[in-house]
């Protein structure tokens, strides 16, 4: 028998952690049919059952607000777990026992998982397990992802459980005048409306349409008669409850709750001033906030971008180029391979992925760095110190994550736009982060730097951010106000205590995030190389070429090159490194780089030739606003979702950047004679 | 009549009614602002919004615009 059970709790509540605790290694990401969110599968350890564990996305209820939200319910209600693991961060009980009292109406049998038992424990708070369960109706088992304890049990507990056939009745959560109401709402629905929303849960069903939820809404088509009984039944609890019926359906659940915790857990010790309390007055302290997080940055930026990189780049090429081209080209040779194919896996595929390969070191670092910045609940503070700023843009103070995120690589960072609620926000903050200069455009702003504004190298690539952050906000006032219009989605964040990461989970983190980096390098980038090279070394006769000047991607670079002139950089060297661009940044300086060999001098003085100073400045400024590279884009359209805001994002961003290389340009031009 | 924007930091109080509109008051009681429940002030961020509170033992940020609409009492 297969059996399919899902981890359900609040976000914060270490559920990642537990997920990797209970899978172990064997663990696969997948996608929900029609919904853009990952889902994690993977196999419950030690058991000779054969049960998949689910993640579910962490959520504060069942409410269909964000994405996260809609996408657990869905699986929760269509799909049918065999058994809910519920997690409980133990240390915020009150608040995360709300999501609880939800999930006992679905009808399904659960286990409860209370973890951060440690944190608990020495604050001098104990928990009954027996009395919660009593209470609560569903078994409780006390853990600590983090230190690995009770994980054993936990697996043991959800062995039984999942076998017991007969479900035992959740207890009963409103008073018995609010269940008098709900029962004889319930009969009214089973005789006029009886397929209305008939697979539901019943008592999920009754609350929802009683809450009048959006989802369920759209369900009942406006069945005028139903919404007229919906409202006769609200009028009847707001009596009762002397409240509004939101407010009172969430003070019965929050009283049921305080009422049961108030048994089942006993303080035996004050607690004192902790660590963490005095950190925070320190990381958020009016003046010194703004400063810790700028050197917290500067830091990141430079360990990972700076000092890895000058420690691993050199060695990464030196391999590659002298040691792994030269190997295969012995090798193929005395194996009698023709000089093309020994040309398309040197030039061609080691080149092209091999320049995106050299980045994995600094991006392993940077991912360390975010993901340390994640789980010790800085990110948040973060979000909370910058919302004052970020909101006259149309963003929250939530949208600064995936931008910090998108100093290293877009990639991710579009991804992280997933902790947005809103999805007018989120999608804005996607089409904004690839404006954040990545780590892959660095080296294209330090190599035009060097060439044309010695003097001045620091201050340029210090303008440029200032560009890329004024088209941020810039960008986020407008389309705010116009593609992007819409309700302010508010802002209301947890503030989750300052913790440790703990290892194995950065581990983890850094793994996955890596590993989807290579993927890429190894799917689109290999592909792009292939055909690059194919255009770059054949005519369109499909000779061999003798100089690149001769090729096809000549060719098409003398074709769009007029496109660029009046930007300054209408040559077809310049044009054809933008195209390559496109398949990774780090391709424009490794293009420019090969078209110009045949040329007489250094590749510094042919850069020289074919661009002045101000050129060089509007070339730089548009390879760092037009659209991102192929990863990006095709990580946008994944978080966008559709066709039309899909399309606007690449026009707008490429518009963009060429509107702005445009006025630099011709300004520029006319100021510098 | 005060609201939970009018505590300084340090300061609490119950929560008497919730006068904010749609989405953000249901996500407000989702996070367990609801009628009677006493919550403290425990900062303003640096540029002086949003306020972070503390309530059912754990910590909530909020902007001042909702916070001016959350009526308290004593």
């Amino acid at each position: 028998m297969k059996y399919r059970i899902a981890l359900v709790g609040n976000p914060n509540s270490g559920k990642t952690t537990l997920f990797n605790c209970l899978t172990g290694s064997n663990l696969y990401v997948g996608n929900w049919p029609g919904v853009t969110v990952e889902k994690k599968e993977g196999n419950l350890r030690d058991t000779a059952k054969d049960i998949t564990l689910v993640d579910l996305p962490g959520i504060y209820s069942l409410a269909p607000y964000s994405m996260d939200e809609i996408v657990s319910r869905n699986f929760l209600l269509e799909e049918r777990p065999d058994l809910i693991i519920n997690i409980i961060d133990a240390s915020n009980i009150e608040r995360n026992l709300y999501l609880s009292t939800q999930l006992m109406e679905l009808n399904c049998p659960m286990v409860g998982a209370l973890n951060m038992m440690d944190v608990v424990k020495k604050t001098g708070v104990e928990i009954d397990v027996r009395e919660m369960e009593k209470i609560f109706g569903y078994p409780f088992i006390e853990i600590s992802a983090q230190k690995e304890t009770g994980i054993d049990e936990l697996i043991k507990l959800v062995e039984k459980t999942v076998d017991i056939k007969k479900l035992k009745e959740f207890p009963q959560i409103f008073p018995q005048e609010i269940m008098t109401l709900f029962n004889e709402f319930d009969e009214l629905i089973q005789n006029k409306y009886s397929d209305v929303l008939a697979d539901y849960p019943r008592l999920f069903r009754i609350i929802k349409l009683i809450e009048k939820d959006e989802e369920v809404l759209l369900k009942i088509h406006e069945n005028g008669d139903l919404l007229k009984d919906i409202y006769t039944v609200r009028k009847k609890i707001e009596a009762l409850s002397n409240h509004d019926v939101d407010s009172a359906i969430a003070d019965y659940r929050y009283r049921f709750i305080t009422a049961g915790i108030s048994k089942a857990t006993q303080k035996t010790k004050e607690n004192v001033i902790e660590f963490q309390e005095k950190l925070d007055q320190v990381l958020m302290n009016r003046y010194a906030a703004l400063p810790i997080f700028f050197l917290f940055m500067f830091v990141i930026y430079y360990v990972s971008i700076t000092l890895v990189g000058d420690i691993t780049i050199g060695g990464i090429e030196w391999f590659i180029n002298d040691v792994l081209m030269v190997a295969v080209a012995a090798g193929l040779g005395s194996l009698g391979a023709a000089d093309w194919i020994i040309a398309l896996i040197n030039d061609g595929i080691i080149t092209g992925v091999g320049a995106v390969l050299t980045f994995v070191p600094q991006l392993v670092v940077l991912f360390i760095f975010i993901s340390i910045l994640e789980d010790s609940g800085y990110m948040a503070r973060v979000a909370f110190i910058m919302d004052r700023i970020f909101r006259h843009f149309g963003l929250s103070g939530k949208s600064f994550i995936p931008m910090v995120v998108g100093l290293g690589c877009s990639v991710p960072g579009i991804m992280a736009t997933r902790t947005l609620e809103n999805e007018r926000e989120r999608k804005l903050t996607a089409v904004l982060t690839p404006f954040i200069s990545c780590g892959a455009k660095m080296p294209i702003y330090v190599l035009m730097a060097s060439v044309f504004f010695t003097k001045y190298q620091t201050l340029l690539v210090f303008s440029l951010y200032l560009v890329s952050l004024t088209v941020v906000f810039g960008s986020g006032f407008v389309l705010s106000k116009t593609w992007f219009k819409g309700a302010d989605s508010g802002y209301l964040l947890e503030i989750p205590p300052l913790r440790l990461p703990k290892l194995r989970n950065t581990a983890t983190q850094v793994w996955e995030r890596t590993k989807e980096f290579i993927v890429r390098a190894g799917t689109i980038i290999f592909a792009a190389s292939v055909v690059l090279w194919f255009l770059q070394s054949f005519t369109p006769s499909f000779q061999m070429v003798d100089s690149p000047d001769a090729s096809i991607l000549a060719m098409f670079g003398k074709i769009i090159a007029p496109i660029f002139i009046p930007l300054g950089f209408g040559n077809w060297v310049a044009s054809v490194a933008l195209l390559t661009g496109v398949a990774a940044k780090e391709m424009i300086i490794s293009t420019m780089s090969v078209l110009l060999s045949g040329q007489d001098g250094s590749f510094t003085v042919a850069i020289s030739q074919i661009f002045t100073p101000v050129s060089a400045y509007s070339f730089v400024i548009f390879v760092l606003l037009a659209s991102p590279c192929m990863a990006a884009i095709a990580t946008m359209k994944k978080e966008l979702g559709n066709w039309r805001d899909f399309f606007f994002a690449l026009s707008y961003q490429i518009g963009l950047a060429y509107a702005v290389s445009f006025i630099v340009y011709q300004v520029g031009s006319r100021i510098f004679v | 009549m005060f609201t939970l924007k009018d505590l300084r930091p340090g300061q609490k109080a119950c929560v008497g009614s919730i006068a904010v509109e749609g989405l953000m008051r249901r996500k407000l009681m989702d996070m367990g602002v609801t009628p009677g429940v006493e919550i403290q002030v425990n900062k303003t961020a640096p540029f002086g919004d949003p306020i972070e509170v503390r309530l059912r033992g754990y910590s909530l940020s909020l902007r001042k615009k909702d916070a001016e609409n959350i009526l308290m009492v004593q």
